[in-house]
């Protein structure tokens, strides 16, 4: 732990620390282009230079390159550093054109604020400067290669931090050009973070290209809903639409990036899709009316049939506080529910897979990245938590071994092992990787007798899992039975939804599934249904099926899903970004995301290409929507119920006061339920329906969001392993019509051995939600011409 | 159109020389690609790129990088004038324009006839010989405007196939 005198100040660092970030220990912010937290040092810009007075060092250097060491006495202000930084901005500004006032980066650039921090305002060279041919990077990212000062953060960030190598350096020294070797689309998932990184105009934002100055946004800390790691953001709002989200740094979570799902697909809270108004019977109404209608509704079902008849479901993609006013609102009338999850046996997953975590086993994406062996069980990183990929590349980085055992091809930006195995050998694999003593070459083939091309691979990973020090799991909740009770294993599990954690913590133990109310309309026992910001379609088909057999249905949302078309009551809600609300991640870590703007009909809509309306009498449009634990309330309150004032604190063990900005762990996780079965081989031939994720457009929102929905491939894809494909007469590119209940759906066959035998992998959306477990050739046919 | 059998024959052998490194051979199988189509066009790149499991772009990273690695078509004769401190000291600054203007090309460019490109190179490591400059492989020193006029005379005279830096 070094001492040293940073501008007349003592600071004690970690070993280690380079003088520039013991500096911002103590609120001192070198000037610095190329160094980054979470990048390290370059030396390439040259703009940290400071003076050393006294200690190993001495004389100018650059703070980013020198470790803090004892003895150091460090001059920020010394005239000789000054005047040298000042030079070296002029140089970079020598070739720097003189656009800022049309470049978007202009207000929030590290560039002009060093610049004129730097005290250079008179261009002194007068030769010409440096231009560039700029190239298309697709459809996130802007290229404006002029402004560029070459301090590598963009090629670093792409090539060492992520791992793509599809963008980067050419060319040599002053000519030196960042790009790709020709016009096309990032490949990184993680591309939208250059934008965040570039610290000029080089690298900019492309969906938020003529919206908005940044300073003019209306900006709030929010958390990203599109997976279950809960991801700090920063949503920015204009002109009644949020038009933009950045990473926002959380230690524990993401550290200072965020992935391309979870910064371009927010376009559902703005879509013109979107419902806003109220409505009764399917004709428009006004909010008071409907509540009024749904009162009444509700009422008279109760009246009819009783309290029982009365059913209520939510889902993981709403706060914490949604979620508790359901739970409050259901007591008070004595309705069911509310119901979360498809069947029982999802939710006894999450919530056991919540119970292991207890004990301190829990870790944090930013443990992850420090890990010395992960064992994804039934998960694939890319698709089904992006910015887990990213830590487990830190951890390979740092020499972990890393291994996915899972039934769907699964791609990662670092060395790992895939084990593709169906669902119901994962136990048996887990099992090999788990125990504290390495598996032997006869454990490993009596565990998996039909996989002898998967043995090699086992036999060297055994060893490497039993000799880790800090090994992780990472699984999904059907496997969490297979949690080791070897302490040394730290627990990672990766949920369904946003909010999957909060709706386990939030569920009764006893409550009823989606599966259940199904079964419960189709006997005639519910008559009425409150449905809150959950899709039936997507949450479980039968449910969906079973919605005509109500008498009344009311819905509460604000996508545009096919059971707000269903339904006969119908509430707009307001989304994260309008209500805020709390989210607990899949580390049962709740986190806060702040209101960032008010629901409104956008302006660039209102004005429908003009000038907006001059009536400044009248009320805004779109600007009906409540929070839904709001609309809970008001619905209570029109039937003359009693809701309970509950706070998810009785849920969490944390109350919404105790919250901390980096988010806090649940502190009541479900106590020991039983633990799933493990997956199980489907009865008689078939194989196994798995489905996959897409980085855009298959999670909830992402569906909604148009900037997402045109990333989403074009063709829905189906694929096998080349034995199942051949067994089925079928061939790789083959054009397949797939039975899903009485609907067909085109898609495409992709014949992979990165396929797990005896499983079958299609696209997880809502339209192929109605597939059976396991499926054979009746189900996957060849399309006739 | 496919890369001649003796080609493709040369470039397995300098990966197979470096087996589970592949990427070490980068710069080999691109001297290779270049001494076959005289400069590495897109082609080229994308040939390497498969050979090496690298993408294009690292690939592109590395012949941008490099002096004796053309992503343009160059001449016959690609002539490497010295543009270091030792060759300015012997005037070489007078040699360089004297050769642009003779062959009527500006840094960089290529004669009409095809037969000499000008690049500046800094720095050939042959001072002790400065000014100098390199062609095809080759040093030619203590350069004068005659010496210039001479070696030009000699090599459009020469019907020796070029030698290119391997």
């Amino acid at each position: 732990m070094p001492d040293l005198i940073i501008d007349g100040r003592p600071v004690r660092v970690p070993k280690g620390t380079p003088v520039i970030a013991a500096a911002e220990s103590l609120g001192i912010v070198i000037p610095r282009f190329c160094w980054h937290p979470a990048l390290g040092a370059a030396g390439a810009c040259r703009m940290c230079a400071v003076m050393f007075l006294d200690g190993p060092v001495k004389g100018l250097e650059m703070s980013c390159m020198v470790p803090a060491a004892d003895g150091m006495v460090v001059e920020t202000f010394h005239p000789e550093a000054v005047t040298f930084r000042r030079r070296v901005v002029e140089l970079l500004m020598a070739n720097h054109p003189h656009d800022c006032p049309v470049c978007d980066e202009g207000g929030h650039c590290l560039l002009q604020d060093e610049t004129i921090s730097g005290g250079h305002a008179l261009r002194r060279f007068p030769g010409r400067k440096r231009t560039y041919l700029d190239q298309d990077l697709g459809p996130f990212i802007q290229h404006e290669m002029n402004r560029c000062i070459h301090c590598y953060r963009c090629a670093r960030f792409y090539q060492e931090y992520c791992g793509y190598l599809d963008f980067g350096p050419m060319q040599n020294a002053n000519r030196v050009y960042f790009g790709r070797f020709a016009s096309g689309p990032l490949e990184s998932p993680f591309s939208g973070n250059l934008a965040d990184i570039c610290p000029t105009g080089t690298l900019t934002d492309k969906p938020g290209r003529y919206k908005s100055r940044r300073w003019d946004c209306q900006r709030a800390p929010s958390v990203c809903p599109h997976c279950s790691l809960g991801c700090a953001t920063v949503a920015l709002s204009r002109y009644r639409e949020v038009v933009r989200v950045e990473a926002r740094e959380n230690p524990a979570v993401n550290g200072h990036f965020i992935c391309d799902r979870g910064r371009y697909s927010f376009g559902y809270a703005a879509s013109a899709e979107r419902p806003r108004q109220a409505r009764a019977d399917g004709v428009p109404t006004s909010m008071s009316t409907a509540l009024a209608l749904a009162g009444t509704r509700l009422g008279g079902v109760v009246e009819a049939f009783g309290p029982e008849a009365v059913a209520v479901v939510g889902s993981a993609r709403s706060s914490l506080e949604t979620q508790t006013a359901l739970t409050a609102l259901a007591r008070a009338g004595g309705w069911r529910g509310p119901a979360f999850f498809a069947d029982r046996t999802e939710q006894q997953a999450v919530a056991a897979a919540l119970a292991a975590l207890a004990g301190g086993r829990a870790r944090s994406l930013a443990e992850i990245g420090q890990a010395d062996a992960v064992l994804c069980l039934g998960v694939s990183p890319l698709h089904d938590a992006p910015m887990l990929a990213l830590s487990l590349r830190q951890a390979a980085r740092a020499g972990a071994v890393v291994a996915v055992a899972d039934p769907r091809p699964a791609t990662l930006p670092l060395p790992f092992t895939h084990l593709p195995l169906a669902p119901d050998k994962l136990p048996g694999a887990a099992a090999l990787l788990t125990g504290a003593e390495a598996a032997d070459a006869a454990a490993i083939q009596r565990a998996l007798p039909l996989s002898p091309e998967l043995w090699p691979a086992l036999e060297r990973l055994a060893p490497a899992f039993a000799a880790a020090g800090n090994p992780v799991l990472v699984f999904a909740p059907a496997l969490a039975a297979q949690a080791p009770a070897d302490a040394r294993f730290g627990l990672f599990p990766v949920l369904c939804g946003p909010n999957a954690a909060g709706a386990a913590l939030v569920a009764d133990a006893d409550a009823p599934a989606c599966d259940d109310l199904a079964r419960a309309i189709e006997a005639g026992e519910v008559k009425g249904l409150v449905l809150a910001e959950a899709d039936a379609a997507a949450l479980s088909p039968r449910l969906a099926a079973a919605l005509p057999g109500l008498e009344t249905l009311v819905v509460l949302d604000h996508l545009p899903t096919p059971s707000f078309a269903a339904a006969k009551v119908f509430l707009p809600t307001q989304t994260l970004f309008e209500s805020g609300g709390t989210l607990c991640n899949n580390e049962a870590r709740l986190q806060y995301a702040a209101p960032v703007a008010p629901p409104g009909e956008p302006v660039s809509r209102d004005g429908r290409g003009g000038h907006p309306p001059r009536d400044y009498a009248r009320k805004l449009p779109g600007t009906d929507p409540l929070p839904a634990a709001a609309l809970c309330a008001v619905l209570a309150l029109e039937m003359g119920l009693d809701m309970p004032a509950l706070s998810f604190a009785a849920f969490t063990g944390v109350g919404p006061e105790d919250v901390a900005p980096e988010g806090t762990r649940a502190t009541r996780l479900p106590a020991a339920p039983t633990a799933p079965a493990p997956p199980s081989a489907p009865p008689g031939q078939g194989l196994v329906v798995v489905r996959d994720d897409a980085l855009f457009a298959t999670d909830a929102y992402g569906r909604y969001a148009p900037l997402a929905r045109a990333q989403a491939p074009a063709a829905s894809v189906v694929r096998l392993h080349p034995d199942d494909a051949a067994g089925l007469g079928l061939a790789d590119g083959e054009a397949l019509t797939v039975t899903v209940g009485d609907r067909r759906i085109e898609a495409t066959l992709a014949v992979s051995a990165a396929v797990a035998r005896g499983a079958a992998v299609v696209p997880r959306l809502p339209g192929w939600a109605g597939l059976p477990a396991a499926i054979g050739p009746e189900t996957l046919r060849r399309r006739q011409p | 159109m496919s890369l001649p059998d003796a080609v493709v024959a040369e470039i397995d052998g300098v990966i197979a020389a470096v087996e589970h490194h592949k990427r070490e051979a980068a710069v080999d199988v691109m001297y290779a690609l270049q001494r076959h189509y005289g400069y590495l066009c897109d082609e080229a790149m994308h040939y390497a790129s498969k050979a090496l499991d690298m993408t294009t772009l690292e690939l592109e990273s590395l012949a941008t990088f490099y002096d004796y690695l053309y992503r343009r078509p160059v001449g016959r004769y690609v002539i490497h004038v010295c543009d270091s401190v030792v060759c300015w000291m012997f005037h070489q600054d007078s040699i360089f324009d004297y050769l642009c203007r003779k062959l009527g090309v500006p840094p960089g460019g290529t004669t009409e006839d095809g037969m000499f490109t000008v690049l500046p190179a800094a720095c050939i490591g042959n001072c002790h010989n400065a000014p100098s400059m390199l062609i095809n492989g080759r040093f030619y020193d203590r350069l004068t405007a005659e010496r210039i006029d001479a070696v030009l005379a000699e090599l459009r005279q020469s019907a020796e196939e070029p030698v290119r830096c391997k």
